[in-house]
């Protein structure tokens, strides 16, 4: 029990590490292989959640996040920036250094918040919750602060993670509800083509802002 | 006859149609093979929605599938909605057929998408299970985010990608709100089945949920699904959507798949008021974003310049006026209710107006727009009425609904909100009247081109809506009073009947 507890506990940590890096990396191929590594994390999570042997649908579920998540995903991205011809993330609206000293800041609320929470069932370690919700913020972060498409699908795909990291908590007890979540890739996928299709690179301007900033004094 | 089938056949019956829309041969027979599968359809969903009414609830393969009176009416809202886009579209992709820009191609991927959008909708309202829910509005997104950019262009690309990229963030909470709830039921896990959370055991148990657990998960589920249903500031992504997607889309967007979001929401709310120590949240969420969205689209619409953004705006206001309606407990959801029909019905007409209109004059820019009313008087005329209709001018349906919003707002003593509300609503009302009146008065541009006539079906569709909300808003049928008092009983949990009394 207490060497399951320690390992669920290093691949949260990992998975902490992982959103550092994603945080302070301006390489957008770097960005798509530790996402791509976060992806193979989860699956592994997914894994160690139940005690003792695993059940077929813990099984199953954690080879379809590794399977999309650690490499259909990155391989299609790869092959998408190879064909765009982009290699830098340019000009993000928040810095990388101010990125890398806000996140911690983030995880100390995050841990204070899954403190509050009383998570019941099976849930082998106390670190679960915060590092959802620090993942989780830290895709919504990348969504809204990055300015190529590509970085805003990666933050998704961060998003996501999160989400099953607190999945993976209550797989045990909600197998079919946590499998339905793999349905969200469906969003990742079609970014993806959006991308590839219509050579979508940048995000786009919201001329409503615009026309309001102008009315300024 | 056992009644689940019912629930079966409108499910599927979409996928078929949906099926079959890519052996058809003429972009001509799509338009007409949507109309009329879709007319079948729509008549089904009433017969199936009058069912649920005389047995309360229906329930099939097994617990998955059910039905009672909330469901029931938003059943028919969808039905109609559906079918006036259905009826609109047959003719109004008449001028791009016969210039060949819509292409047989295109004409199947749009009859395809069109039922496919239909299927995931009604999956939302047949679903029992709050995960299976959550999977019919993951699919109404991704399904509609093509129907969006049916004629790709660079700015129906941009419109889809800010939908896309907006609303599957919504979705991602709201299947993480759905998680929560799902690990707040650990206290009663003996008493129902491990396949996933339905409504109907919850609701049962609602109870001994968690109350930290439900609270998190319920502020999820309302970002989540509030953002798929245009609540301001998750609004973002509409306008854009809304204007660039063509008219029949527009009006299902409008007048249907935002209210498909607000149903989910209501779902859980009927849960969270049981929850000990949660009994004001979702009063407090549902006046707080209503109030927000009301303000936002005031100003948004006072500086508005393109017609369809215009009514995509007032969108986000109706929805607001529907969330404090919510807000405001039994008479306040009975109003709610109502305007949600209201709304449908009006807004559907608003988009097929001005999708007429912007064919006719090239552009939805209102700047450019002079005299709707001299050029197409069935087309201008409709935009007038619908817009006086939207801003609340007095015999109309929607004029009532907003009245008894503020019965509601005064019996439970928030002023504030009625305050915000009423200073909203003037603004909007002068604001779109002065829209209004500039582009259907006036003396019109001169076309190189003769406007094509509007058929009787054109016609029908404009008279139907507006009939139907003037009745409404004279007379409200005994039956429908019932229903709606029905479905209100749903989400308080409590006999609004008793409260209630219209006249």
């Amino acid at each position: 029990m207490s060497f399951m507890t320690n390992l669920v506990d290093t691949v949260i940590i990992l998975v902490i590490l992982t959103n550092f890096m994603l945080l302070g990396s301006s390489r957008l191929r770097r960005c798509i292989r530790v996402t791509a590594l976060q992806g193979i994390l989860l699956g592994i999570l997914a894994i160690l959640m139940e005690d003792g042997t695993p059940t077929i649908h813990l099984i199953l579920l954690s080879a379809a996040i590794i399977c999309l998540k650690g490499i259909i995903f990155p391989f299609l991205l790869i092959r998408t920036l190879r064909d765009l011809n982009v290699q830098y993330e340019v000009e993000p609206f928040v810095g990388y250094g101010t990125s890398l000293v806000l996140s911690p800041l983030v995880l100390v609320v995050c841990i204070w918040l899954g403190s509050q929470l009383s998570l019941p069932m099976g849930v082998t370690s106390s670190l679960v919750a915060p590092v959802a919700f620090f993942t989780i913020t830290c895709g919504l972060f990348l969504i809204v602060s990055r300015k190529k498409a590509l970085t805003q699908v990666l933050g998704y795909l961060v998003l996501e993670n999160g989400i099953y990291v607190f999945g993976a908590s209550i797989a045990t007890i909600q197998p079919v509800l946590v499998e339905l979540g793999i349905l969200l890739d469906a969003f990742v996928a079609v970014f993806v083509m959006g991308i590839a299709i219509y050579h979508i690179n940048r995000e786009f301007e919201h001329t409503d802002v615009d026309r309001l900033n102008r009315l300024k004094g | 006859m056992n009644p689940g089938i019912l629930l079966w056949i409108i499910l599927l019956l979409p996928v078929v149609g949906s099926g079959i829309c890519q052996i058809l041969r003429s972009p001509k027979n799509v338009m007409n093979f949507v109309c009329f599968v879709m007319a079948l359809i729509g008549i089904l969903e009433v017969v199936t929605a009058g069912v649920v009414f005389s047995r309360n609830t229906i329930f099939s393969c097994g617990e998955w599938f059910y039905m009672d009176a909330l469901s029931a009416y938003h059943l028919i809202v969808m039905a109609l909605v559906f079918c006036m886009s259905s009826l609109y579209g047959m003719r109004y992709f008449d001028k791009e057929i016969h210039e060949g820009i819509f292409t047989l191609k295109l004409a199947k991927r749009y009859g395809t998408l069109w039922f496919a959008s239909l299927a995931a909708m009604t999956l939302i309202l047949v679903s029992n299970n709050l995960g299976m829910m959550w999977v019919g509005m993951e699919t109404t997104t991704l399904v509609t985010a093509f129907l969006i950019c049916t004629r790709a262009s660079k700015a129906s690309i941009e419109g889809m990608w800010k939908y896309l990229i907006v609303c599957s963030v919504g979705i991602a909470f709201a299947f993480m709100g759905t998680l929560f709830i799902a690990a707040a039921t650990y206290k009663f896990q003996g008493s129902i089945s491990g396949n996933g959370v339905f409504w109907t055991q919850l609701q049962m148990h609602a109870g001994l949920l968690d109350p930290k657990l439900a609270q998190i998960g319920f502020l999820f589920i309302f970002v989540g699904y509030g953002t798929k249903a245009g609540l301001s500031p998750m609004h973002t992504w509409l306008p854009d959507a809304h204007s660039q997607a063509p008219s029949p889309v527009s009006a299902v967007f409008s007048g249907f798949m935002l209210n498909a979001a607000l149903y989910c929401i209501m779902r859980y709310t009927s849960l969270i008021k049981l929850v000990p120590g949660n009994e004001n949240l979702s009063r407090d969420l549902f006046l707080i974003f209503g109030t927000f969205s009301i303000v936002v689209a005031a100003a948004f619409i006072l500086l508005q310049h393109d017609l369809k953004r215009l009514l995509a705006y007032h969108s986000v206001e109706h929805l607001g006026i529907i969330a404090i309606g919510m807000g405001m407990g039994s008479l306040g959801i009975f109003a709610a209710l109502f305007h949600t029909l209201n709304h449908s019905i009006c807004k559907s007409l608003g988009f097929f107006c001005a999708g007429r209109l912007g064919q006719i004059y090239g552009s939805y820019d209102m700047r450019g727009m002079t005299g709707a009313l001299r050029l197409s008087p069935l087309w201008g005329g409709g935009l007038l009425g619908s817009l006086l209709a939207l801003i609340g001018i007095a015999p109309f349906a929607l004029f009532m609904s907003e009245l008894l919003i503020v019965k509601a707002a005064i019996a439970t003593n928030v002023i504030w909100v009625l305050v915000v509300f009423l200073l909203g609503s003037c603004i909007i009302f002068a604001a779109a009247l002065k829209h209004v009146i500039s582009v259907v008065y006036g003396t019109p541009p001169v076309l190189d081109f003769k406007p094509r006539r509007s058929s009787i079906v054109d016609t029908g569709i404009v008279v139907f809506s507006l009939g139907v909300l003037l009745v409404l808003g004279l007379w409200m049928p005994k039956s429908l009073h019932e229903i709606l008092c029905r479905a209100a009983n749903i989400i308080e949990g409590i006999d609004v009947a008793t409260i209630v009394c219209v006249k």
